[in-house]
């Protein structure tokens, strides 16, 4: 029984009857108590650990709302505009126009076996001045191997020639999602299931596997460890046996360097087959990996414009999304897994989605009455102030998608939402006024994973262009800090364990550089991540 | 290629009931059926030969998958065993457009899109499409429909009340949003080769579904005006279900055009020429009609 005690610059605890403490004591994995070194010395024999005296230490990060995903995709190239880090700690820059892009493909592309395809993500052409990518860009890479560029939304995708002859895509092609020229040839830029399917077709069948095995997961733990985040959700997967098989591999390892909480995807089979698999699936937890979350996904996204939208609809009268997963069925699938105990998170994007969702969550309660459910909407982009009382009313939490309003707040503020709806999107201000418990989350990989960069747009509101997108939903830095680690944690339902610095919880922490209190708030996603502490295993980041 | 059939329709509408009768009558014809959910199809066990995880085999050769959280990989891991099966039937979930999931068909040579078949509850579609949540799913749906099914008749027809009006208001709503053949039918009791065409090919001559519906084939040895036939088809939609053939144009008459039409969907695509064939065929017209008995003796009459 050995007791470490760290000393920092600073601690803050996000623990109200004791903010800030100078040293922490870890025995066990588990925090022994925080205060000065005289406070915690009655505790018996220690070691006294300095390596953090200059570093500033936070609960470790919770990320509730990722995919494990983005660990899948980082086996292909990155091609985006922002530069993003990669699992070993690499910086890609950001490619700022199409032949950047297409240089750094022609690159990687000398690097590949005769005979397989090319599969880069991130992509970004809104920041492009309106210049969209086409085959002839892409046939510069190659005229034979297939290539296919994935967008960063994850829903549009750009092939080359090659990927078009083997499908015998041409101009009299008809079908949704072919984009044509003014000439009426196809452009090679692919939407939604068709992009989707042609990129699966392009890379073979054994991408699914290559984005969901236990390197996958191994990926997406790094690059969540970098970024200072001790706790993950992977929010929404089938958990097929390979899958569940990588898990428990991963996480078998006291290596591995996150607690990974995996979604299971109620509208892949029917409850009554979910809710047993889910249970016996939580016979398999360890320290590192947690089943016991559910997903509904209703509705698609808003930049997509495939969110189901209330009147008065898309501010350029685009016709209303889609449905995922239909009212009626949302009703009986929220029903079975409440019956059964279980905490539910609703992927609801537009405000129509948010209301059938809420209201099913009434019902539920009315039918099978239950307290601290903490049934939550992710993503509740566009909830209105009434919304948020219902949900106060009915005892349910919100995780808001803070990281679009940089991403896409200028498109929603011109095109799909209008400046009203625009700015009071992602509304941590009403969810802090109404008492709505609410985290803020990346949704990586549609964005990189990085609860500081998250913190300061929920401060700062800041689109890319530039514009503030709505004042009155700012909140403090205090209060994004906590929507990063308490928030988000009592929205996973792992409050009294992760989250805080308190005595008994587990040693996970986030190490930084300076103090997210003290520096400017327009500064705070620049604090450095020296790295994590889980469990009382240290994890240095490399530096990017 | 693989003729691949979309089932549509909103929570209710009888798409399992009508994947039931699928499985249950198919016997020359291996059906590769990808649903929803394995749950709410009746299969009995004793037929089941196989039943490994996401895929059930079954005696009469069909298989079974569930589509779980993709389609899209569900249908390429399919592909991969192309050679067991015939023809694939997607049904698409309750709130689904199954137009756009017909459209793989467009981006994969190994598939012949066939047709899209919408389901509508008689009794329930005008109010659960007065749902203005609901609206304009339901509407994509009809729209999207090759062939529509108005099941569960016997709801709304009763002798004895004035429900029969209730029918026909329901008949002219759906007209007003669809072009579509309008087939009737409670619990989804429609003949397969209707929905399915009566071998691989297609559709036979010489197969009489039912006593309601009559097939109809015709050969001509001269080129057949294009546009003639095309507005006879036009004209007959409503009344013709499928059409299957091999035709000469007379704007292309060296070369076989292919003619498949389900419901009022026509599509005519090359066959390449006449010449090749090892069998050494004439260049007669063949085309086969299958459909709805009095409009077929008005075309006879033609």
């Amino acid at each position: 029984m050995t007791t470490t005690v760290y000393s920092a610059r600073r601690i803050l605890t996000m623990n109200p009857s004791q903010p800030f403490a100078s040293h922490v004591a870890v025995r066990d994995g588990r925090i022994l108590g925080t205060g000065s070194l005289d406070q915690l010395k009655g505790w018996g024999k220690f070691d006294l650990d300095d390596r953090f005296r200059d570093k500033v230490i936070l609960p470790g990060f919770v990320e509730g709302h990722s995919h494990a995903f983005e660990g899948g995709v980082w086996k292909y190239p990155y091609v985006g505009y922002f530069d993003r880090i990669s699992p070993e700690g690499k910086r890609f820059k950001g490619l700022k126009n199409i032949d950047e892009v297409v240089a750094a493909l022609a690159v990687h592309e000398k690097t590949l076996p005769k005979g397989t395809s090319l599969l880069a993500w991130g992509f970004d052409p809104i920041y492009f001045g309106g210049r969209r990518m086409d085959r002839g860009d892409l046939d510069k890479v190659s005229t034979e191997r297939p290539v296919v560029v994935i967008h960063s939304n994850f829903h549009v995708a750009n092939a080359n020639s090659p990927v078009l002859a083997k499908a015998n895509i041409t101009r009299d092609t008809n079908v949704h999602g072919i984009v044509k020229d003014a000439a009426g040839e196809p452009t090679g830029e692919l939407q939604e299931m068709a992009a989707k399917f042609m990129a699966y077709r392009a890379a073979g069948v054994e991408l699914s596997a290559v984005l969901s095995d236990k390197e996958a997961i191994w990926r997406f733990a790094r690059v969540a460890q970098l970024a200072g985040v001790t706790t993950a959700t992977d929010l929404h997967n089938d958990l097929p046996e390979s899958t569940v098989d990588g898990y428990l591999q991963a996480t078998q390892s006291a290596d591995f360097p996150i607690r990974i909480l995996p979604a299971f995807a109620a509208g892949s089979v029917a409850p009554a087959e979910g809710v047993p698999r889910l249970q016996g699936l939580m016979k398999k937890n360890n320290e590192r990996l947690r089943f016991q979350l559910v997903k509904i996904v209703t509705d698609g996204s808003i930049q997509g414009l495939s969110a189901r939208m209330r009147w008065p609809g898309y501010y350029d009268g685009t016709p209303n999304g889609v449905w995922n997963i239909g009212p009626d069925d949302i009703d009986r699938i929220l029903l079975a897994y409440h019956k059964a105990g279980f905490q539910v998170h609703i992927h609801t994007n537009g405000d129509e989605a948010s209301e059938v969702a809420i209201e099913a969550v009434e019902r539920a309660l009315a039918a099978a009455p239950r307290w601290d459910h903490r049934h939550t909407l992710q993503h509740a982009q566009m909830a209105d102030a009434g919304q948020f009382r219902r949900m106060k009313a009915l005892g349910m939490c919100a995780n808001l998608f803070a990281n679009h309003l940089f991403y896409w707040g200028d498109i929603h503020y011109a095109k799909t939402l209008g400046p009203e709806r625009a700015e009071r999107m992602d509304a941590c201000g009403t969810a802090l006024a109404t008492g709505v418990p609410f985290a803020i989350h990346c949704d990586a990989p549609v964005t990189p994973i990085g609860p500081l960069f998250t913190a300061w747009c929920a401060v700062n509101r800041l689109t890319a262009s530039g514009r503030t997108l709505g004042e009155a939903e700012k909140i403090s830095v205090a209060d994004a800090l906590r929507a990063i680690t308490l928030g988000a944690a009592y929205t996973l339902k792992l409050d009294e364990e992760l989250g805080s610095i308190d005595v008994g919880k587990r040693a996970d922490f986030a190490i930084l550089d300076d103090d997210p209190l003290q520096v400017a708030p327009d500064k705070l996603k620049d604090v450095g991540v020296w790295g994590t502490v889980l469990g009382g295993r240290i994890f240095e980041a490399p530096r990017a | 290629m693989i003729p691949f059939t979309v089932i549509g329709g909103f929570l209710g509408a009888g798409k399992t009931t009508l994947l039931n009768r699928l499985l249950g009558e198919a016997v020359d014809r291996r059906f590769a059926v990808l649903v929803n959910d394995f749950g709410a199809l009746d299969i009995d066990s004793r037929l089941v030969t196989a039943h490994g995880g996401d895929t059930l085999a079954l005696a009469n050769g069909c298989l079974c998958c569930t589509i779980g959280d993709s389609l899209v990989t569900t249908l390429l891991d399919l592909l991969e065993r192309a050679d067991r099966f015939d023809h694939i039937v997607v049904e698409a979930s309750g709130v689904a457009d199954p137009g756009r999931i017909a459209d793989l068909a467009a981006l994969e040579p190994r598939l012949q899109r066939d047709g899209v078949i919408v389901l509508v509850d008689a009794a329930e579609v005008r109010e659960r499409a007065a749902d203005r949540r609901l609206t304009d799913t339901i509407e994509r749906q009809i729209r999207s429909a090759d062939l529509l099914i108005l099941n569960k008749v016997d709801l709304v027809t009763d002798p004895g009340g004035d429900s029969g009006a209730d029918l026909a208001a329901l008949r002219d709503w759906l007209y007003r949003q669809s072009q579509a053949p309008l087939f009737e039918a409670c619990r989804a009791a429609v003949p397969m080769g209707l929905l399915f065409g009566l071998d691989r090919l297609g559709i036979t001559a010489d197969a009489p579904p039912s006593a309601d519906f009559a097939s109809w084939s015709y050969t001509w040895r001269e080129p057949v005006p294009r546009q003639a036939l095309t507005d006879l088809l036009h004209d007959a939609q409503r009344g013709v279900l499928r059409a299957k053939g091999i035709v000469r144009f007379d704007d292309s008459p060296d070369r076989r055009s292919i003619v498949h039409l389900v419901g009022r969907r026509i599509e005519i695509r090359d066959g390449g020429p006449w010449g090749d064939s090892p069998r050494g065929d004439t260049p007669d017209s063949r085309l086969v009609l299958l459909g709805l008995k009095p409009v077929l003796g008005c075309l006879k009459r033609q």
